[in-house]
């Protein structure tokens, strides 16, 4: 009995007496959602005996990687104060341009792939201009921009999907180097290296928690808010984009209803990783967590054979459990 | 404080690994093991939970606690709930994977419905989930079913791509698969079990040309375009068509879902442009079921036939009562069966032929009755 009190118990009690100290203190804020993620593994663990193994957490890694990309592009916009509800809609719409390029013009896929990153680009740079110089809500830019991104997704084929891509694209998924490691994978470890320091370490990356503490007083402190509010937004599509291709790879086809409901995955993973909807609160550590444990609530609960109605009911609990202990515990620190 | 309190005690208390999750456990925490009973239950625990009004230093400990407990009573009530319970352990070491693209249309759930009573008469163990219509979800959903150590895999492929990639996944995992409704063109599955929709939609297509003496305007609400029901429909539908010069079709709009909903938005629209349509044919029992709630809002001045394909519960009542004028009803029963039986013959080593073509009903007002009472 003591022992797990004092598993559980620990690690939270450090938070309250000595920040520093805490062993999970490398990125700050993460320590509950990363206490619940451990909670699930150890159940999942005692209640099937194949989820811990070296494969199933392979699996895992391989099911949250588009969903991770796209939280590591909602975590800048939701740190700045921001919601982007259009990155399902990119994904499907990169992910369609590269298939059609390829298919129907022989474009190389690597060019391919360049434009269909473009292409997210200039997506999120009309959000961040329509955010910034229009002045619309983040909320309704971005789901202007969700319809538009759809209907685009549709266009370029008529609504047909893209089938059939060269074999060293699909193995970009599927091959797992060194045993462990597929490029999609390794990119989407990359791209949480990168923005880790970028938010930690960068004064820009500072910057955004400014922007979403208070964007006036951001502004009479001389950071350019208008400028690093469109590049996030420019960062949030571009992701949209690698998201949507590392989809491609991984189901060897482009479908233009690839990504539906996808924005309010991601969502959910950033704000279960402690991020706040308000803004000026969040990180790269937290969203990981977060999206980690979608992933491996989902793989979980379909290893123990849990019926899907029952895991819808079960996913949505373990949001609202998550993000309330999370605020229940800001509001006494 | 109530029950999450006690849950904690309990988890704190039955071991220090977190065994909580032990049968003792799990049906002390929830009364009952049937799964209706329990679900409002377990809900209304976690949105009872009372706020905390502990001393400020426990209050953190406390906390931590209590969404401990809530996530372990969480994690036993699925693992009560799962399909592995103890019960059906006399052949626990025959696990089937049914993949479902989307449980919210009511001919996957059939499909589903029947090979689970099937299992269960069997003894079989089924492992079933839903892909929502994603396909990218289905394809974790698969690598799950794989790690999960399933036998066969019954595939109903979702999203218009009918994803070749979870055959590849299963074949190079050794596990035999049963496609249904769909196949993957570059990754066909051991077998496949499909209505013949190309014959049906002609058979449907005649019967239209009968029932009109061959004159009228068509209306055609497609399902989601790409899919291998939809074009076989199309196929068949055109087929019969041409035999009648007279029948016209004036409109043809895809649907994303094959849902009701956007067969009423459909169909209105299309009554709009083409105010004399005089048929409308929904690709599916529910595009139809729209259609025809479209025509009895629009107020025509003139009779419309409305005809639907797959025999949805639904659809054969509105058969019944007059809203559709005839449908195709799919032995959606008798291929959840049929599926089950395969994948058992494939994991006995038995070779089964590469289709498996299931032939549809025409069903009007005479002969729905039987259908109604027991599905085909």
């Amino acid at each position: 009995m003591s022992d797990t009190k004092n598993a559980t118990v620990d690690p939270s009690a450090s938070v309250a007496t000595s920040k520093g100290a805490s062993w999970a203190n490398w990125v700050i804020g993460v320590q509950g959602p990363l206490l619940g993620l451990i909670l699930l593994c150890v159940i999942f663990a005692f209640t099937t005996n194949v989820f811990f193994s070296v494969r199933n957490a392979l699996n895992v890694l391989d099911q949250v990687t588009v969903l991770g990309i796209l939280a590591v592009g909602m975590t800048l916009v939701i740190v700045i104060g921001g919601i982007d509800l259009s990155v399902g809609s990119i994904l499907a719409f990169g992910m369609m341009v590269m298939g059609w390029l390829k298919d129907s013009f022989n474009v190389p896929l690597p060019l391919a792939i360049l434009i269909a990153l473009l292409c997210g680009a200039v997506c999120g740079l009309i959000n961040g201009l329509l955010v910034t110089k229009a002045r619309l809500p983040a909320f309704i830019a971005t789901l202007a921009m969700m319809s538009i991104g759809r209907g685009l997704a549709n266009i370029v084929t008529d609504g047909r999907q893209v089938v059939g891509f060269p074999d060293w694209f699909t193995s970009l998924s599927t091959v797992r180097h060194f045993g462990f490691l597929s490029i999609t994978v390794a990119l989407f470890l990359i791209l949480v290296a990168i923005t880790w320091i970028f938010l930690r370490y960068r004064s820009a990356g500072r910057s955004l928690y400014a922007i979403g503490g208070s964007a006036e007083v951001a502004r009479l402190a001389g950071i350019k808010v208008q400028t690093l509010t469109i590049w996030v937004y420019i960062a949030a599509g571009t992701l949209a984009g690698v998201a949507g291709i590392a989809q491609a790879s991984r189901l060897d086809s482009s479908e233009p209803s690839a990504g539906l409901g996808y924005e309010l995955d991601t969502i959910a993973a950033v704000v279960i990783g402690g991020a706040s909807l308000s803004g000026g609160i969040g990180g790269i550590g937290g969203t990981i967590v977060g999206v980690l444990i979608i992933g491996v609530l989902h793989n979980g609960l379909n290893l123990i054979g849990v019926s899907p109605f029952i895991q819808q009911i079960i996913i949505g609990a373990v949001i609202a459990v998550a993000v309330m202990a999370d605020t229940l515990r800001r509001k006494e620190a | 404080m109530g029950i999450p309190q006690n849950a904690v005690q309990r988890t704190c208390q039955a071991s220090p690994l977190h065994l909580s999750i032990s049968p003792p456990l799990h049906l002390s925490i929830l009364p009952t093991a049937r799964l209706p009973a329990v679900l409002p239950q377990g809900s209304g625990e976690l949105k009872t939970q009372p706020h905390p009004t502990y001393p400020h230093n426990r209050m953190i400990r406390s906390m931590f606690l209590r969404s401990t407990s809530v996530i372990a009573v969480i994690a036993a009530a699925a693992f009560a709930f799962s399909s592995t319970s103890p019960v059906v352990a006399q052949q626990k070491d025959v696990t089937i994977g049914l993949a479902v693209a989307n449980l919210q249309a009511d001919f996957f759930n059939q499909i589903k419905q029947s090979v689970e009573a099937e299992a269960k008469a069997k003894g079989v163990t089924v492992i079933t989930v839903d892909a929502k219509g994603d396909s990218a979800t289905q394809v974790s959903q698969i690598q799950d079913l794989i790690t999960r150590g399933i036998k066969a895999l019954i595939y109903i492929p979702a999203g218009a791509t009918a994803a070749g990639v979870p055959v590849k996944t299963a074949k190079a995992a050794g596990i035999p698969v049963v496609c249904v409704d769909r196949t993957p063109p570059d990754n066909p599955g051991d077998t496949f079990i499909a209505t013949d929709s190309v014959s049906a939609a002609r058979t449907l297509g005649e019967y239209v040309g009968k029932i009109t003496d061959g004159k009228g305007k068509v209306g055609i609400l497609q399902g989601q375009l790409g899919t291998t029901p939809e074009m076989d429909r199309d196929k068949g539908f055109s087929e019969a068509l041409a035999k009648f010069p007279g029948l016209q079709v004036v409109a043809k709009q895809p649907s994303k879902a094959w849902m009701q909903d956007e067969g009423f938005a459909i169909a209105q629209d299309m009554l709009q442009r083409h105010p004399d349509i005089t048929v409308f044919f929904g690709r599916a029992d529910a595009l139809a079921l729209g259609a025809a709630q479209a025509v009895k809002v629009g107020n025509l001045d003139h009779k419309v036939i409305v005809v639907g394909f797959d025999g949805d519960v639904a659809g054969l009542k509105a058969v019944r009562d007059g809203t559709l004028t005839a449908t195709m009803t799919q032995q959606t029963q008798g291929m959840g069966r049929l599926a089950l039986q395969s994948a058992l013959d494939l994991i006995a080593g038995k070779k089964l032929p590469a289709d498996q073509l299931q032939d549809a009903v025409l069903t009007t007002k005479e002969n729905v009755e039987p259908f109604i009472a027991k599905h085909p």
